[in-house]
């Protein structure tokens, strides 16, 4: 349609729907910098006057802030009675609160970029085979995305009964197993559309000139895709770093994810650590939104199967 | 280089095409197509491991004694009310924030075809929910809808004096306060790919029926509905996909509560598996669950199926 002009109620709009997507975010930005007596107050403070950054240092450093508050030194049984005294909740909180978060980070980083390299050289694989030599048809390419297509609950039972069977619960690699098998059916589908984009008419002049089919596409196809393997990668890392139903169900205590940490702070203080958690959830999503920010424009193909590619 | 024999040939098409895919068939059977099979075995049986049996004698015992048992359960389950509410409660919050979603999203892309500064600044920042991950979106809406959070302050300032909203504890308020969630986070991929469609609508039909004299609201509705037809499938398909698994937000917002007011079938799966432990029960129901949602997003997807592979 020919530009229109931009009236006054589409500014009025525009800034509703502004305010609407962004509020939340300021509300949990906000709320991670306050003291813990305005957590709930009535009426809620927007922008703490006294801002502090003793929730980050909670999640990250619970010793230093702990002996900045004076007494414990030691996590003993007593000790942690203490912590819960002083931050004014329940019980097992002391629990959940003296151990860093660090160990939930360092897991999401090792099984978020672990899982997509898998994700991505299988997937890219399994996209070359149905683009360029249509492997098992129609059939195969909705074989594959049907793993995407039911709620992950369904089979969690099997599953973990599985994993415990061949000790992969609460490790590494069994995580990193379980992501890349959810998130290959979206790399796979994504992948397949860049190298449709491309003319077959390259590599097979570059088979021409000598080159086998195999370094044709190492040689040829993976480095004109380029782009999009690196958007897609980009694309299953966002995905990788936000999932939380396989790390709840098949975690205990050696290994955490930031989503399974953030949910413990919640069902052990039925969320009541609203600026700690706040902290914690602030930290989770910083890479996401840069991520974000450089794959915006192949966002719609990622996630509409490459269906739309613009 | 070709090497004599047929079997051997490492350059041969079907050799390079099926030695490609086997990974991700090895990967997706062990573990998505393997548990499917154990989990359709379990229905018919009665396990659970507070009797102290394990899930291999639990598999051996369906195929050595009486299947009647296990063929009650999966009956029982489509009977039991709990499921069917469930079942019932995840089309409708899917429907309601699918439709808000879509609304809201076509009125933004359209105000998006128009001419304004710094646009695409806008652009980047409605997109941002997008990218939140949905247990921190499902943390963050716990704090906003809190009975003295911002919400009901905001709606106090608008109505006057404090409103008398327990969005979490009441079952009508808290099946909003999912909606809400959802359409929070997820117009904004509504929003981008109907502004894709947008953009790619045809502009000679639109020229032509201005010069002829028709309104904006009958150019709308005659020239660019009838060409946004697929994409607009596309979109609903692919969050339709999504929104029938609702977990993550829900499992921090309400966890399924108050009672049972907002638990989608995934909530339901969970809490019988993980917190009735009533496992062969639980493996009927997702079976069920399974079958149902990968018949109908096969149906749902058929319209689209011809796009999804086009360009091959």
């Amino acid at each position: 349609m020919p530009p229109k002009k931009f009236t006054w109620y589409n500014g009025i709009g525009l800034t509703l729907a502004l305010i609407f997507a962004l509020f939340p975010v300021f509300w949990m930005v906000s709320t991670s910098f306050k003291p813990s007596n305005e957590w709930v107050k009535q009426p809620p403070v927007w922008i703490s006057g006294n801002a502090t950054v003793e929730n980050y240092l909670t999640i990250l450093w619970p010793s230093v802030l702990l002996e900045k508050r004076g007494g414990l030194t030691q996590y003993t049984e007593e000790g942690e009675q203490k912590v819960a005294e002083t931050t004014g909740v329940g019980g097992a909180v002391g629990d959940i609160l003296i151990k860093s978060a660090w160990q939930a980070i360092w897991g999401s980083i090792i099984i978020s970029v672990f899982a997509t390299a898998l994700s991505i050289i299988v997937g890219l694989m399994a996209a070359l085979s149905i683009s360029r030599y249509r492997f098992g048809g129609n059939t195969t390419p909705f074989f594959i995305l049907s793993g995407r297509m039911f709620p992950p609950i369904a089979i969690a039972i099997p599953f973990v009964v599985m994993f415990s069977d061949v000790g992969a619960t609460d490790t590494y690699w069994g995580l990193i197993l379980a992501y890349a098998a959810v998130t290959v059916p979206f790399s796979t589908w994504m992948l397949k559309s860049f190298i449709d984009d491309l003319p077959k008419e390259i590599e097979e002049a570059a088979m021409m000139d000598g080159l086998s089919r195999w370094m044709a596409h190492v040689k040829i196809t993976i480095p004109l895709i380029k782009g999009g393997i690196i958007a897609t990668t980009l694309f299953i890392l966002i995905l990788n770093w936000s999932e939380f139903l396989f790390a709840l169900i098949l975690t205990y205590t050696k290994v955490a994810t930031i989503p399974v940490q953030l949910a413990k702070y919640f069902s052990a203080t039925e969320g009541a650590l609203y600026g700690v958690q706040a902290a914690l959830a602030t930290v989770s999503i910083v890479p996401l939104v840069i991520i974000g920010f450089f794959i915006q424009k192949h966002l719609v193909r990622g996630l509409t199967l490459g269906a739309i590619k613009r | 280089m070709r090497r004599a024999g047929r079997g051997f040939d490492p350059n041969n098409k079907k050799y390079i095409g099926g030695l490609l895919i086997t990974p991700i068939q090895l990967l997706l059977t062990a573990l998505l197509i393997f548990p499917f099979v154990l989990e359709l075995i379990l229905s018919f049986s009665e396990w659970s491991p507070v009797q102290g049996i394990g899930l291999w004698e639990a598999v051996g015992e369906v195929f050595t004694e009486d299947l009647s048992q296990g063929i009650n359960y999966n009956i029982l389950i489509t009977e039991e009310p709990r499921f069917l509410e469930a079942l019932g409660r995840t089309a409708l919050i899917s429907v309601t924030s699918l439709i808000l979603e879509f609304l809201i999203g076509l009125g933004l892309a359209t105000l998006f075809l128009k001419a304004f500064p710094a646009k695409r600044v806008f652009f980047t920042a409605l997109l941002t929910p997008m990218m939140i991950m949905p247990v921190v979106v499902g943390y963050t809406w716990y704090m906003l809808l809190q009975y003295t959070g911002p919400v009901n302050q905001v709606i106090g300032w608008i109505g006057g004096g404090q409103p008398d909203l327990q969005w979490l504890n009441n079952g009508f308020l808290a099946f909003f306060a999912v909606v809400i969630t959802e359409v929070w986070h997820w117009t904004p991929l509504f929003f981008l790919i109907l502004l894709s469609g947008l953009n790619a609508v045809p502009q000679n039909p639109i020229r032509a029926a201005t010069v002829l004299g028709a309104s904006d609201w009958r150019i709308f509705w005659t020239v660019v509905m009838p060409s946004m037809k697929g994409i607009i499938i596309i979109a609903f398909v692919i969050r339709g996909m999504e929104v029938i698994k609702l977990f993550d937000e829900i499992y921090l917002l309400t966890r399924g509560g108050p009672g049972t007011a907002t638990e989608t079938i995934s909530l339901y799966l969970y809490k019988l598996a993980f917190e009735d432990f009533r496992l062969a029960y639980a493996g009927s129901a997702g079976f069920i669950i399974l079958i149902l949602t990968v018949v109908l997003i096969n149906v749902m997807l058929k319209p689209i199926r011809y796009q999804l592979l086009e360009k091959r």
